[in-house]
């Protein structure tokens, strides 16, 4: 769930990458952006961090040793359909941004992606995951989105 | 297209996607660190102090990073030029650095570890068709990598054995199988298949050692 500061909505996500300096780096420039950021370096830890903390957004990287990326985002999709997922890889195939679509991935980017870039698809997804909350609720006419965060 | 044709293409295929990805995830290490030094910048010179330390380690990730990438393009540009002759002359002991360098990546993603050695640093020129040699290694990796658990370690030794020269491929580990369902295994994974076919083309001779984890390839 997002948090806030200073009464301010912070949109916490989860950056799940093996290569670590590029995880840390990335995680410390959405930081600086307003994100509450964490990492996780291979997909078993991600998942394990999902039990204490679910993320609005994850940015998830495909290839990494143990459980990879298309798995995590099917296992997420399962246990916490809300949160959304964002594929940020190096590995540009066809098929694997087909089946990492169908598995309800958000957007998929290739590395080496600009850092607005980055940031506008997270604030897109989070905007996807609060409409979709939104419209799994009960209708409640006095309450909007906006109201609500 | 020939099968012969086929399964080269497809060699270099997996490896240049291999190697591609390794540039993708090394420039974009370059590419975060420089954009984290120019947030740094772009703050007061307050905070640009309180950041100085962070920001010599950008530098230095920079640094570093452009050094991994200069040594993975000349390997890669090196792997890159292996079909240009039939015939080479080649020292085994580095050709095996190069090879692991290139792979290491495969192994890695199984939590396993691949190192190259040599037998008492002795030098071992061989005149082979390159490129043949790297896909027997490879298919000899992928096959070790298709039966090993994580936490492995597989050894690439370039060695002498019975007056031929030879790559010993030596796998340890806690978890590791018996040599018996390592063989087995090794047997039935596809990779074995290709070996031997490509070991026979380059008149390599595969030797199992059914006492341990090891076999070789007797490069005649």
């Amino acid at each position: 769930m997002a948090g806030e500061v200073n009464g301010k909505t912070t949109i916490r996500i989860l950056l799940v990458d093996d290569e670590e300096e590029f995880v840390t780096t990335l995680s410390e420039r959405m930081e600086m952006r307003g994100f509450d950021a964490s990492v996780a370096f291979d997909g078993q830890k991600a998942m394990e961090a999902l039990k204490t903390r679910v993320p609005d957004v994850m940015v998830l990287d495909l290839r990494m040793p143990g459980i990879d990326g298309m798995e995590v985002l099917e296992r997420v999709k399962k246990t916490n359909p809300e949160a959304q997922v964002i594929i940020l890889t190096g590995h540009g195939s066809y098929k694997d941004e087909e089946q990492a679509r169908r598995l309800g991935a958000f957007d998929y980017l290739q590395k080496p992606v600009g850092v607005d870039t980055l940031v506008k698809s997270i604030q897109k997804a989070y905007q996807q995951k609060i409409e979709s909350a939104y419209a799994a609720e009960p209708s409640d006419e006095s309450q909007s989105p906006q109201n609500r965060h | 297209m020939n099968q012969e044709t086929e399964k080269t293409l497809a060699f270099f295929g997996r490896m240049t996607a291999n190697l591609t990805h390794e540039f993708k995830n090394i420039l974009a290490i370059i590419q975060e660190s420089a954009g984290l030094m120019e947030d740094i910048m772009a703050i007061s010179p307050l905070a640009r102090d309180k950041y100085q330390e962070r920001f010599n380690n950008s530098m230095n990730t920079i640094k570093n990073q452009l050094q991994r990438g200069m040594e993975m393009a000349s390997r890669f540009n090196r792997f890159a030029h292996t079909p240009d002759h039939n015939s080479a002359e080649l020292e085994l002991g580095e050709t095996m650095v190069h090879f692991c360098t290139l792979t290491e990546r495969f192994a890695r993603l199984k939590h396993i570890t691949l190192q190259a050695d040599s037998q008492k640093g002795q030098e071992i020129k061989i005149t082979t068709n390159p490129l043949l040699l790297y896909m027997v290694l490879f298919y000899s990796l992928d096959a070790c990598l298709s039966v090993l658990p994580a936490q492995c370690e597989i050894r690439l030794i370039s060695a002498k054995k019975d007056e031929n020269a030879a790559v010993k491929i030596a796998c340890t580990g806690k978890q590791a199988p018996s040599p018996e369902q390592f063989f087995t295994g090794l047997r039935q994974s596809n990779a074995w298949g290709e070996l031997e076919n490509t070991a026979a083309q380059l008149n390599a001779e595969l030797k199992c050692n059914t006492d341990d984890l090891c076999f070789y390839l007797i490069l005649k």
